[in-house]
């Protein structure tokens, strides 16, 4: 059995008492903290794990996850909602069975991530964030062009169709949590299974090399754009719980604004851990709760402006001290403390996991 | 890379700071008894960032009327008031919403002031979107009481109608009851073509002029649709047919593209004639568009409101505004449906003593004492959705003069149905819904004509 370095023992210690904290947290702390930062922390984390799985694995940064969270949420709010007298008035409303919706909102958007990652996967670096970038303008404005599917209107009643193994989130929001919580952890397991199968090591060798890797015959377009499809299922999940979360989906949470705001919560976690995803979710919300709450009505003193300034202050802050995100300045003790003669300091190197896991 | 340890220091210190706030945060907010929580939710943000401190004021003068609130300052509402009470109740304000006219804003706002912050009461929102998802929110929220603001979409009191919603002013249909009317009688529009923001506030808003002009006998031609917040209007205005095939447009393009809109269709058919152009409040904003001087004299929609009616109740409230914040102005339906809603719930404090929830549901007044209601002594009523039936007013752009509008028609006690041609089991307004029927409306030749602000007793021919 491998000894683990004294940085993993404290990682896996700290990651543990996260999760007991996270399954006591309805006893913790009130409601409001519980479903509007938590829940939406695992949600949101979510979102931003498949966008920095792409990224740290794959070397792609890519900008159209919060597009197809948002077509989860629109193809599910389509399929379950009910019209007629107090019903739903905007989209197809078709009232299927919301198992059936369920699965099929996520078969849906897994397709076209098949399909946008294959149009994107040829592409790196500017190009592919431009085509991503574009793909979820393409979402954002179809969903809110397209009447018939809901249009600039929101499509609601979506918490009130849940399948009966969901059960009721309208009402029990400590149920969507722990929801929430289940697919959060589960992802965060499959993303580091995933990250070690051959499949896995393959795609950070296409991530670093990917001429070299073409040349020892693997099919570079083919592992871009099935890590795509892969990530595409992580958002499908987390666009689904978005809508249930939040009971209606609306253009709006697929809009430019949106994806912006996933990206950010990727950068405020670090662009090469996967925890970073939650971690950022985290510091996003509570920094958008908290800060505007505080903010008084005539904007900031001296500067003027509302929470959006703040999170740019907060957004320039991190990025200039630590552009691996909060993830980097968890490595940055480490390296201080390695400088001081303490044992060997890790590296904010995504690539460190991987040597691990190769015999 | 290398980073100093300062840096490293500051960005801990920067991080230490944001988690002591979130744990102060966390701890939970409770009312204390006699005590009820408002939260007046309005947008600061997007396309009618303007309603802002309009809405504030209009609500805040009500306080002042009806509660005994004082403004903190008369030149800038959202400063607050103090000392407001009623049903012996201290009324405190969770906060001044900011929205952004999308939903999902809304929603978070909604999160922000009715459930972090506990609010008991909701007053708001602007727009008609918004107004959708907060109904929607209101639905499973039953114990928080909601008094939309100023959002005009049909949908809330009408296929969603969560039973503590309440709407103190008609939706964006009722407000053009009567203009269809106007126009074929007037200037004798038989076909007409439809250009609309392809959004709810906007497709109920076009129900309305569609069903009155149709009811008439007039049929619509065409209806176009450009996306909200269309920058460039050229393809849309195309589809519109020629001058030489119609006899008038309807315009119902909101925010900055109604002046960019009427632009691209002198560009595509030559200037615009005011005979052949109406449409609904989008006109009422054009002061200083350069399309304004060739729209003198149309006729355009109403807002719920009668500019310059000299009623007694009329004149007070204005006199009233004019006391708390001279620099607001009255006559504008942003100020005058959140001092609607704002009366109401001091009324519905008053009768319920102060409780919320149901007792305060139970309490909110079903007939109410209006500035601008004229018919039924000044009396406006709601239905059994909880939806004003209210007076309704046809305006013109003034013929003579500086851009300014007059009030030129009266239409008396419009309700949200338009005689049975809106219905919870039927659609909501959209592209295609209503078609265009010949029919009886209620106030079909009862428009009677209003002249330098009295009403008179001649209908219009």
């Amino acid at each position: 059995m491998t000894r683990l370095e004294p940085k993993q023992t404290i990682e896996r210690l700290i990651g543990a008492g996260a999760l007991v904290v996270a399954v006591l947290a309805p006893l913790l702390f009130n409601a409001f903290w519980l479903d509007a930062i938590l829940t939406q922390t695992l949600i949101f984390g979510m979102g931003a794990a498949s966008l920095i799985l792409l990224s740290a694995y794959g070397g792609m940064i890519s900008l159209a996850q919060t597009g197809l969270m948002g077509i989860a949420g629109y193809a599910l709010g389509n399929m379950v909602s009910e019209g007629g007298a107090g019903g739903e008035s905007k989209g197809l409303a078709l009232g299927w069975d919301p198992a059936v919706a369920l699965v099929l909102a996520i078969v849906i958007t897994i397709l076209i991530s098949f399909v946008f990652g294959a149009v994107a996967s040829r592409s790196y670096g500017i190009y592919f964030l431009m085509l991503t970038l574009t793909f979820g303008v393409i979402a954002n404005l179809f969903f809110g062009s397209v009447t018939k599917l809901g249009g600039f209107s929101p499509i609601a009643g979506i918490d009130s169709h849940t399948p009966g193994f969901i059960g009721d989130v309208v009402n029990d929001r400590q149920r969507l949590y722990y929801i929430a919580l289940i697919c959060a952890v589960v992802a965060y397991a499959l993303i580091r299974y995933l990250v070690r199968t051959p499949f896995g090591l393959s795609l950070q060798g296409i991530r670093d090399e990917p001429l070299r890797m073409a040349s020892l015959g693997f099919t570079v377009p083919l592992h871009r754009m099935l890590a795509f499809a892969f990530a595409g299922l992580l958002a499908a999940v987390a666009g689904v719980l978005a809508a249930w979360w939040n009971g209606q989906i609306s253009p709006s949470d697929l809009g430019l604004a949106a994806t912006i705001q996933l990206l950010v919560m990727a950068v405020i976690g670090g662009l090469v851990r996967i925890e970073g995803a939650w971690l950022g979710a985290f510091a996003f919300i509570v920094i958008n709760n908290e800060i505007t709450n505080r903010i008084p009505s005539d904007g900031l003193w001296v500067v003027g402006g509302t929470f959006n300034t703040v999170v740019g202050l907060v957004f320039l802050a991190i990025v200039i001290v630590s552009p691996d995100g909060l993830m980097g300045v968890w490595e940055r003790l480490w390296s201080i403390r390695g400088r001081r003669g303490g044992p060997s300091a890790g590296t904010t190197d995504v690539r460190q996991p991987v040597t691990e896991a190769i015999p | 890379m290398k980073v100093g340890k300062w840096k490293l220091l500051l960005l801990l210190a920067v991080l230490a700071v944001g988690s002591a706030i979130p744990a102060s945060g966390a701890l939970a907010t409770s009312g204390q008894a006699g005590e009820v929580k408002i939260a007046v939710i309005t947008d600061c943000k997007g396309a009618f960032a303007f309603g802002y401190e309009l809405d504030i004021g209009g609500a805040n003068a009500a306080f002042s009327d009806f509660a005994g609130a004082k403004p903190k300052n008369k030149k800038k509402p959202s400063a607050g008031i103090t000392g407001a009470t009623a049903g012996g109740a201290k009324l405190t304000f969770t906060g001044y919403g900011c929205g952004d006219d999308t939903p999902a804003t809304m929603l978070k706002e909604i999160r922000r002031l009715m459930v972090q912050q506990d609010a008991d009461v909701m007053l708001g929102p602007l727009s008609g979107d918004e107004a959708v998802a907060t109904a929607n929110w209101a639905k499973s929220h039953p114990d928080k009481t909601v008094i939309v603001g100023t959002a005009a979409s049909q949908d809330p009191t009408m296929q969603i109608a969560p039973k503590n919603l309440f709407r103190y002013f008609g939706d964006g249909a009722q407000w053009n009851a009567g203009l269809g009317e106007t126009v074929y009688k007037k200037w004798g529009w038989r076909n007409a073509a439809i250009i609309m923001d392809d959004y709810s506030f906007a497709w109920t808003s076009a129900a309305g002029i569609i069903t009155d002009f149709c009811a008439s006998g007039g049929k619509i031609t065409k209806r176009v649709f450009p996306p909200l917040n269309t920058t460039d209007y050229s393809s849309y205005v195309r589809q519109l047919p020629a001058p030489d095939k119609v006899d008038g447009y309807f315009w119902v393009v909101g925010g900055a593209g109604t002046d960019t809109a009427l632009k691209a269709f002198e560009q595509a058919y030559g200037s615009l004639k005011a005979k052949q152009h109406s449409g609904n409040l989008f006109l009422w904003f054009l002061t200083g568009a350069a399309s304004a001087p060739k729209l003198k004299g149309a006729y355009i929609g109403g807002f719920g409101i009668g500019p310059g009616l000299k009623t007694a109740a009329a004149n007070k409230y204005r006199a009233s505004m004019k006391k708390w914040y001279p620099t607001i102005p009255a006559e504008d339906s942003f100020t005058l449906n959140y001092y609607r809603g704002a009366h109401a719930l001091v009324l519905g404090l008053e009768k319920s003593n102060g409780q919320v929830g149901a007792a305060l549901q139970r309490a909110m007044p079903r007939v109410i004492d209006d500035p601008y209601q004229v018919s039924d002594r000044g009396k406006l009523r709601l239905d059994s959705r909880r939806q004003a039936i209210q007076d309704q007013y046809v305006m013109q752009i003034n013929a003579t003069g500086k851009f300014g509008i007059s009030t030129v028609g009266y239409v008396p006690n419009v309700d949200q149905t338009f005689g049975g041609s809106f219905a919870p089991n039927k659609p909501a307004p959209g592209r295609n819904f209503p078609s265009c029927t010949k029919k009886k409306l209620p106030w079909q030749g009862k428009i009677q004509v209003v002249k330098n602000g009295n009403i008179t007793k001649q209908f219009i021919k």
